[in-house]
């Protein structure tokens, strides 16, 4: 009876608080906490979500099996047998040519039946609506994705050239099973009949072909056909049911979700200090009504049964809110976003809606609850002595609180507990080393006090005097400004300093699958066109298996065993000298060319344990060869020389079959050579590196958007810290103004001293931001990418100029009520 | 109503302990109208709180409607004051958050009262203030504020009002105009009344007249 009668009278509070307009920063720091952590993880959801919903159908099959070789027949007729519709594909790379324009694609030759499950969609020209596809396309036609007819400006109905044979376009291909998680494709893809794959005469042995065998039917029957194969697969092959497909994908982006997740943290810790402000203020706004409650009879359980509905309610309402800002945002990425995913997304689930609410709650629960609680101890003889006030929240209550709830929710992101408190732990330190050197500029800047006009010494004097909170948000801005300025600096500076460092003649193409028997024709056709080119290096395809005679799955961990250099096969070749751009770390070359010995990468070696001397096995055309190892080498992956993890002395390999590669530049006067080298030797495949980089340079700015975009959130709290701050010391200047007025200070000069206050500390935020970004950069540059490093010079002015306007203007207009009443109104009313 | 027997409050302070009240003894009955008069800093508004249940004494005992204060910890203390005691102060204390009509309403719907919007707006047209119903606080004269004060006193219909210097903040002739109303609704509702001044004038329209010196009652007790 009494509790729902607090419960009623307590949501009447509210209104009236509401109306009153106390409650608005609580709110917008709740609104913007959920929102960054929703937004993020709505995004993520969908795309985990689109992943496990169509992984079957994005395989296009039950199970597949992917060999570098034909399986044996009784394989498929097994299959057959067990009641499995099945389906052959042959999956390489090839250049498309129309005329003189050219498109590195993935050509996939399929025969009947494809694809077991899911479905093709196809379109009768660019942009006409797409539709599923009646079959596969027939003998002499294929059917390509719209990037191949930007590439080569064709249209449908034109003849493109693959190799040797000449196919007619029939239709835009829209989606194809096995490309929608294919998020980084780089090749378009080009899809052609079984038929018509001699034709082409690309596929010459040794050249990289993927076989691809699709089968669908019955739960059971697949999960017995399974168990048949395991016990007959070879190293070699690669057996994927539908529901392991996604796996590495789906952990990059777990992993994006862990990396951006605790970007939006910084959002809701800073939304966090804001609760914490308001809650403190709120509290004492609320000591007289409480006072006047208890005057009236409530009991202290009253007071909390007010007060915590009315805690709970604002957390729910605004948790809701930013729940739809949350959605909102994660709409907007995906549209800005809406290029990289190749097909639909489906909707989001609710389980991030859920997240968001429960981060409203833990938060306000974490950085209000303490203070709030200290109302029920408000004494009632308040209303007779004016300073009878409760003792305040004790500061374990208040931090411990805090740090639990900041703690719970990055859990949710680490899920370990050791991690939280590393990440914990290392912002801790980072925050105390920013402050520590926030204090420093505020210090420099006091020294500075007496060369300026009054106005900004008015100014300067009130960032001092409340020096704690000031500190505060220099480094609140600071942090967030330099998050801003790394992401920028990657996105523009990273990539570009990179290339410029590169020799200007480094090859920015290559040639692979160069046929031994035409090596000395491509090096003819190499001079005669005056094309700088690196050495052919012979390339054999091979798969590590055991390492000191121990094989590779046993002594590597699940994550490390979807490693691209286990899964596919190596590139293994052989040299008689130390190829340049590699050096040697350990052990010594072969001067003699004979023995079993092998030189190994050196990152490779570390990941997987490999030492000097140690035996490995290697599974090459389906026989076991064993090599010691003889040396450990040091690559500079970025040279763009053909480079190799595995290389054995000569004679040990020529037995298998090989085909070359070599990497060659190209100045843009000679790009139409391509067309003639294509033409020559249908088989060469070449990749435009430079187009690559072009390509990644576009994935990287579209992921530093994304995780800019979280970052205005940050920004956002922020600018709810700024008014907290300014909201609990407006009395204060209220009063200040008022007493300064009355002895003669104009309004214009209060408001230029505001003016220069808050320029002041956006512009120390700038500069602490600066430096935070040279550190950050530097370490970047010189540890993480081995790039020669130079003072960012712009972020020295961008950054102290960006945040003196921003904040500035935001604190001049945060206090634009100062001067609005009389002075005399002020004076009577406190 | 209300008994006091050998009451002290003792204080500690930096020159050592002080007592602001001792040895005060006291009785008052219902319906009874009583002025505690003394010059400030007598320790008027300390007896008031001790008899009201606000604080407790350190020595003595406090009976209230039949309870014994004393005996009671804040809960049980504010369990008695519920819908008995009213109150008002010399500086209003209206919440300034809320408007007129919600600080009147705020007591009765503590107490779960029906139509606690219908009986406030009645009492705010009693204490004549009609038109004023949603103004805040700020936006009202001192003497507006303390007429708001009182509709707020009497709303739960209390059986004893404490007022404390309730004119101390305001101009005579407007103080006047408010001590009329208190003592009018005072004799309406038959309400026992405790009223703190250090105005003899004022205190002389009370039945009953106590003074205090120095935390001392100096004649007057009964
Ligand atoms: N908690 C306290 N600590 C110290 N001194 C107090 C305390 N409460 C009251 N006093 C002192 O006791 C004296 C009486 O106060 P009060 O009852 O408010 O007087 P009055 O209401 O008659 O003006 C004053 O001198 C006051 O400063
Ligand atoms: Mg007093």
């Amino acid at each position: 009876m009494r509790l729902i009668r607090n419960l009623k009278l307590a949501l009447r509070l509210l209104a009236r608080d509401w109306r009153a307009g106390e409650l608005k920063l609580f709110v917008a720091a709740l609104v913007i906490a959920v929102g960054a952590v929703t937004a993020v993880g709505f995004f993520n959801d969908r795309m985990l979500r689109g992943m496990a919903y169509q992984s079957a159908e994005m395989l296009g099959a039950d199970l597949a099996l992917v060999s570098p070789q034909p399986v044996p027949p009784e394989w498929l007729d097994e299959a057959l047998k067990q009641g499995l519709t099945s389906s052959e594909a042959l999956e390489f790379a090839s250049v498309v040519v129309k005329g003189e324009r050219l498109q590195l694609s993935s050509v996939r030759a399929v025969g009947a039946h494809y694809p077991p499950r899911g479905v093709l969609r196809t379109a009768a020209a660019l942009y006409a609506p797409d539709a599923v596809a009646d079959g596969i396309p027939a003998p002499g036609t294929a059917w390509v994705e719209a990037r191949v007819l930007h590439a080569l400006a064709a249209a449908v109905g034109d003849r493109i050239e693959i190799g040797s044979a000449e196919l007619a376009v029939a239709r835009v291909l829209t989606y194809e099973p096995g490309r929608g998680g294919n998020f980084f494709a780089l090749a378009p893809r080009v899809l052609i009949h079984r038929a018509d794959v001699a034709r082409t005469e690309v596929i010459q042995p040794g050249s990289r072909v993927t076989y691809g065998y699709a089968f669908a039917g019955a739960d059971e029957a697949v999960a017995r056909y399974q168990r048949w194969l395991k016990t007959r697969l070879g190293q070699n092959h690669q057996l994927v049911g539908a529901r392991e497909g996604n796996a590495s994908v789906a952990r990059a982006i777990e992993r994006v979700d862990r990396f951006v997740g605790l970007t939006s943290l910084l959002a809701v810790i800073l939304a966090g200090v804001a609760i914490a402000m308001g809650a403190r203020r709120y509290s004492h706004r609320h000591y007289d009504m409480s006072a006047m409650l208890r005057c009236l009879g409530a009991s202290q359980r009253d007071i909390v049964q007010l007060y915590l509905p009315q805690l709970l309610a604002l957390a729910l309402g605004a948790s809701l809110v930013g729940v739809a800002l949350g959605w909102a945002a994660q709409e907007t990425i995906h549209y800005l976003m809406r290029d990289f995913f190749p097909l639909k997304l489906p909707a989001p689930g609710a389980a991030p809606a859920l997240f968001g609410v429960a981060t409203g709650l833990i938060t306000l629960a974490g950085f209000a609850l303490a203070p709030i609680l200290r109302l029920k101890a408000v004494p009632p003889l308040r209303v007779l002595r004016r300073e009878a006030a409760p003792l305040p929240a004790s500061s374990l209550a208040v931090y411990g609180s805090a740090a639990a709830a900041v703690m719970l929710l990055m859990w949710r992101y680490t899920a370990s507990w050791t991690l939280t408190l590393g990440v914990l732990a290392g912002a801790l330190a980072a925050a105390a080393a920013l402050a520590a050197a926030a204090f420093g500029l505020l210090a420099v800047s006091k020294r500075l006090h007496r060369r300026v006009g009054t106005a900004w010494r008015f100014g300067f004097n009130n960032l001092w005097r409340r020096a704690h909170a000031s500190v505060g948000q220099i480094l609140a801005f600071g942090l967030t400004l330099m998050a801003m300025a790394v992401i920028a600096l990657v996105r523009t500076d990273l990539l570009s300093t990179w290339q410029r460092q590169l020799p200007a003649d480094t090859p920015n193409h290559f040639a692979f699958n160069i046929l031994a028997a035409d090596v000395p024709a491509v090096r003819r056709f190499f001079e005669a066109n005056r094309i700088e080119a690196q050495a052919l290096y012979p390339m054999v395809r091979g798969r590590l298996t055991t390492i000191a005679g121990v094989p590779v799955t046993q002594t590597v961990t699940k994550e490390e065993r979807s490693d691209e250099a286990l899964q596919r096969e190596l590139n293994l070749s052989w040299a008689a000298h130390v190829p340049p751009d590699n050096t040697l770390v350990r052990g010594g070359w072969w001067t003699d060319g004979g023995g079993a010995r092998v030189s190994v990468e050196e990152k490779l070696a570390k990941k997987f344990g490999i030492e000097l001397d140690a035996e490995l096995g290697f599974s090459i055309g389906g026989e076991e060869v064993k090599a010691r190892v003889a040396s450990i080498r040091k690559v500079q992956w970025d040279s763009f020389h053909p480079n190799f993890y595995m290389i054995f002395p000569p004679g040990m390999l020529e037995a298998y079959p090989a085909t070359y590669l070599t990497s060659f530049y190209l100045s843009p006067e000679q790009k139409s050579l391509l067309t003639a080298l294509v033409r020559a030797f249908p088989a060469v495949t070449v990749l435009e590196t430079d187009q690559v980089l072009a390509q990644a340079r576009t994935i990287l700015g579209q992921v530093t958007f994304a995780v800019e975009f979280v970052l205005l959130f940050v920004l956002a709290a922020g600018f709810v810290v700024l008014y907290a701050a300014l909201a609990a010391t407006l009395d204060d200047r209220f009063h200040e103004g008022a007493l300064l007025r009355t002895l003669g200070a104009s309004r214009r000069q209060l408001r230029a001293g505001h003016l220069a206050e808050f320029a002041t500390l956006g512009l120390l935020a700038g500069l602490l931001a600066a430096i935070g970004t040279e550190l950050v950069a530097y370490t970047l540059y010189t540890r993480a990418f081995d790039l020669e490093y130079t003072v960012k010079w712009p972020v020295w002015l961008i950054a102290p100029l960006a945040g003196a306007a921003l904040i500035g203007l935001a604190g001049y207009f945060g206090t634009r009520r100062v001067v609005r009443l009389s002075p005399m109104a002020v004076l009577r009313e406190l | 109503m209300i008994s006091a027997t050998n009451l002290g409050k003792r204080v500690l302070t930096a020159e050592g302990a002080l007592d602001i009240l001792a040895g005060v003894n006291l009785e008052i009955k219902t319906g009874e109208s009583v002025a505690i008069i003394g010059v400030s800093g007598s320790g008027k508004s300390t007896l008031l709180g001790l008899l009201a249940g606000l604080d407790l004494p350190t020595d003595g005992e406090v009976w209230l409607s039949g309870e014994r204060l004393t005996a009671l910890d804040e809960d049980g203390r504010a369990r008695v004051r519920a819908g008995a005691v009213g109150f008002v102060f010399q500086s209003f204390q209206l919440l300034p958050g809320l408007t007129a009509i919600e600080n009147v309403m705020l007591p009765l719907e503590l107490a779960g009262a029906p139509d606690s919007e219908g009986a406030a707006r009645a009492l705010l047209e009693r204490v004549g203030l009609a038109e004023r119903l949603t103004h805040y606080p700020r936006a009202l004269s001192g003497g507006e504020q303390q007429r708001v004060a009182i509709a707020r006193a009497f709303a739960l219909r209390p059986a004893i009002l404490f007022a404390d210097e309730p004119t101390g903040n305001l101009d005579s002739a407007t103080g006047a105009r408010v001590i009329d109303l208190l003592f009018e609704l005072n004799t309406e509702r038959r309400t026992t009344l405790v009223l703190v001044t250090h105005d003899d004038e004022l205190a002389s329209r009370c039945a009953r007249r106590i003074y205090l010196h120095g935390g001392r009652i100096v004649n007057g007790a009964g």
